[in-house]
């Protein structure tokens, strides 16, 4: 019982969990990011359309999800969301693995708000006289978003996108509370019918920095192809 | 002139421990007990209906106090009752401040690494909680059906064992887990009888305990571990008991028909062998 022993928790049936919670960990990462990167462009095409509405909606929109902890956002969505949601709805989505899907759209909305942030920073590192000079060429505000701004400004904020990308992939984690069967929860599981705390947690870890160290990687290797100029 | 000599008797009874532990004479609890014509037994103080305080006479009345009462009376004993934290009870029969817990102590194997259990004086059936208007009537019914538990107790891995192809979703708390169950994100949820009923009686009649177990969860008195003629004398007594239909009277008393709790006992006293 105190002897290490990984075989143990590397096999048969907890062999299964630990690669199906890797599988959903990645996945929820994947597409967390995906979502909130798309969001966050259009957050970012929000505030910067004229008026001020739009930009007091974007503001309230971050500072919430800035300033309410990341599992209370979890929780609103899990099991505050189906109460306002038609029944049928709500009957849905449960049938249809409930507990990823509130995981995906909390995250998310989570993520958004904080990569809406760092291509702000982005955007506002671009002089403003080549926005009005693409403008003057003739080019239209979207293209002028598109191919003059926000490839500079991506490039600027890619540092601090990869770093939310990094917090974004060990978020994931706190999925485990609302159910969602992810690499802790798998782990957790493992750990409470082994007894083996030290194996499994430490094969939780290493899958971790594994994923965090290719997240780093990519952001070097981005860097160092498209630098910022 | 007494508390200059604390530290220096601490140091003796640290002695005397390692001395005991390299196996060198020394007398048995049993012996001590009958010397001293009192069994210690602990049990929980804030746990209704095990050990609880009275409001009326302000002791510590209740199932596992009245279980205690009766051993050591069957053991031809007085009875010395200590009070007990759910933590403490390993701890508490390790060092040797206790002769018998009796303190809704559930058998598992790393328990048993560290104590001796005597046989099992009853077993709790784990059930799962269904609405009554989902028409899912008896576990067998949530083969393949989502039910959720609490993290990290014996109900998630009896709900995983019984029922291999059903999801288990397990949550923080009983709370949590419910509140899954309300609102259909789960078809059942796993609790012990004596935990699930008040999901059961304080929810107007919504839900109900599906027919049949996922497990029986066996419960005994612990003694200390090396005590073979204590832990004997104890299977003993209880053994007596079980036959003169004591431990059915105590039970009764406090789970009964007339109880709020209305719980057949339906395992009698089973050898602890039998759950190794």
């Amino acid at each position: 019982m105190n002897n290490l022993d990984f075989g143990a928790v590397l096999r048969g049936q907890y062999l299964e969990w630990l690669l199906s919670g890797a599988a959903v960990a990645l996945a929820l990462f994947a597409l967390a990011l995906l979502c909130g990167f798309a969001l966050a462009i259009v957050l970012m095409g929000l505030r910067s359309l004229p008026g001020r509405v739009w930009e007091g909606v974007v503001a309230a929109y971050v500072a919430y999800h800035r300033n309410v902890p990341t599992l209370v956002q979890l929780f609103v969505w899990y099991f505050g969301a189906p109460q306002l949601l038609p029944k049928a709805v709500g009957g849905w989505i449960n049938d249809h693995n409930g507990e990823f899907l509130f995981a995906l759209v909390a995250l998310s909305l989570n993520a958004a708000a904080y990569l809406a942030e760092d291509l702000r920073s982005g955007v506002r590192s671009i002089a403003r006289g080549q926005n009005e000079a693409a403008r003057a060429l003739g080019l239209s505000y979207t293209q002028t978003m598109l191919h003059v701004v926000l490839p500079q400004a991506v490039r600027v904020a890619v540092p601090a996108l990869i770093n939310q990308s990094l917090i974004l992939f060990k978020t994931t984690s706190l999925a485990m509370a609302i159910g969602v069967a992810e690499m802790t929860y798998a782990s957790r599981q493992i750990e409470n019918e082994t007894y083996r705390t030290f194996e499994t947690f430490t094969i939780a870890t290493i899958f971790y920095i594994a994923v965090s160290f290719c997240i780093m990687l990519t952001g070097y290797w981005y860097n160092r192809r498209q630098p910022a100029r | 002139m007494t508390t200059c000599f604390k530290p220096l008797q601490r140091l003796s009874v640290v002695a005397l421990c390692l001395f005991a532990a390299h196996g060198a004479a020394h007398a048995d609890r049993l012996s001590d007990a009958k010397a001293r014509g009192t069994l210690l037994c602990a049990t929980l103080t804030a746990n209704e209906p095990l050990g609880f305080p009275d409001p009326a006479t302000r002791q510590i009345v209740g199932f596992d106090v009245d279980m205690c009462e009766a051993l050591s009376k069957q053991m031809g004993l007085k009875l010395e009752h200590k009070g007990l934290s759910v933590e403490a009870r390993v701890p508490e029969l390790a060092l040797g401040r206790v002769d018998v817990v009796s303190a809704a102590f559930g058998y598992t194997k790393e328990r048993a690494e560290q104590v001796d259990f005597t046989a099992s004086h009853y077993q709790v059936p784990i059930k799962l909680v269904v609405p009554i208007a989902s028409g899912l009537n008896n576990i067998n019914d949530l083969q393949d059906k989502k039910i959720s538990a609490i993290k990290g107790s014996t109900l998630e891995l009896f709900s995983r064992r019984a029922l291999p192809n059903a999801t288990v979703l397990t949550f923080q708390d009983g709370p949590a887990a419910f509140l899954a169950l309300s609102q259909d994100k789960v078809q059942a949820m796993a609790q012990t009888m004596t935990g699930g009923i008040r999901y059961v009686n304080e929810t107007g009649g919504k839900y109900k305990f599906a027919d049949g177990a996922l497990a029986w969860e066996p419960t005994a008195l612990g003694v200390k571990k090396g005590e073979p003629t204590l832990l004997a004398a104890v299977n003993e007594a209880l053994s007596k008991m079980e036959a003169a239909g004591t431990i059915d009277a105590i039970w009764n008393k406090w789970y009964g028909p007339q109880t709020k709790y209305n719980i057949v006992r339906e395992k009698k006293l089973t050898p602890i062998e039998t759950f190794k």
